[in-house]
């Protein structure tokens, strides 16, 4: 058996109770390997997936669907430097996910 | 932080909505399963972010007080990561340097002991019995919904 994160889903569902991702652009800031990611995705219009580690976004790349590529972006960034670089009001729905 | 919260607001559309995912102010249990029984719980000696969480929350409140958000949603989940060993959900996390390294330092040592301790338990516990690291954790949905230009 390998390491299972969060196999009952409760995260997945607490999210889902509390946000349509139906149409939305959304920003995801700490996405790590994408393990969240995936979960809501393919409901949304748009993602844009951000996490400062190397090895994080070089996994969540890898995990990367073919049935995704067409709406979800992964980089490597910081916030601060994401947020130089954006337009205002280019988002619907802004996960800060477990980076405290 | 707070200028992190700004930031969130600015490239939020009006409409928009941020969501809060993070752990709660206390250490994670390390258990012991057999089955769907518990057999063994002890505090993750590897909890060491307590700080970090309190001024997360305490740039949220400053944010909430400064009027660039409002907490419209709040609920709490279990957050479970099951490992077939105790080794390997200490590698998983990457708590230690590397799990059979012999450190100096005390803290990582005592996370050694704890967690061979555990995995002692999880054997004694028969064929089938895994550890998992149980965080409980909070999630907000908040509303940006006053506008505040105002430098911080």
């Amino acid at each position: 058996m390998t390491v299972r994160v969060d196999p009952e889903n409760n995260e997945t569902r607490a999210l889902l109770d509390l946000v349509d991702f139906t149409g939305k652009r959304v920003l995801e800031i700490g996405c790590g390997d994408g393990r969240l990611t995936w979960q809501y995705a393919d409901r949304a219009k748009h993602v844009t997936a951000i996490d400062p580690k190397a090895e994080a976004i070089r996994q969540a790349k890898e995990n990367l669907s073919d049935e995704l590529k067409n709406r979800l972006e992964i980089h490597q960034f910081t916030f601060e430097d994401f947020s130089a670089i954006s337009k205002p009001s280019s988002f619907d729905t802004v996960i800060f996910s477990w980076s405290f | 932080m707070v200028h992190a919260l700004q930031e969130v607001q600015r490239l939020l559309k009006s409409d928009g909505r941020l969501i809060d995912i993070q752990p709660l102010i206390e250490a994670p249990l390390l258990k012991v399963y057999q089955g769907n029984s518990v057999v063994f719980v002890e505090s993750d000696p590897s909890y060491d972010y307590e700080e970090d969480l309190r001024q997360a929350d305490a740039a949220l409140t400053k944010a909430i007080q400064r009027s660039l958000f409002v907490i419209e949603e709040r609920s709490e989940f279990d957050f479970l990561t099951h490992g077939s060993s105790a080794q390997e959900l200490l590698a998983f996390w990457g708590k230690t340097s590397t799990v059979d390294d012999i450190s100096e330092d005390p803290a990582e040592q005592r996370i050694k002991e704890v967690y061979a301790r555990v995995e002692e338990i999880r054997q004694a516990a028969g064929q089938g019995a895994e550890v998992a690291l149980h965080e409980r954790a909070r999630i907000l949905r908040l509303n940006p919904k006053v506008r505040n230009e105002e430098p911080i």
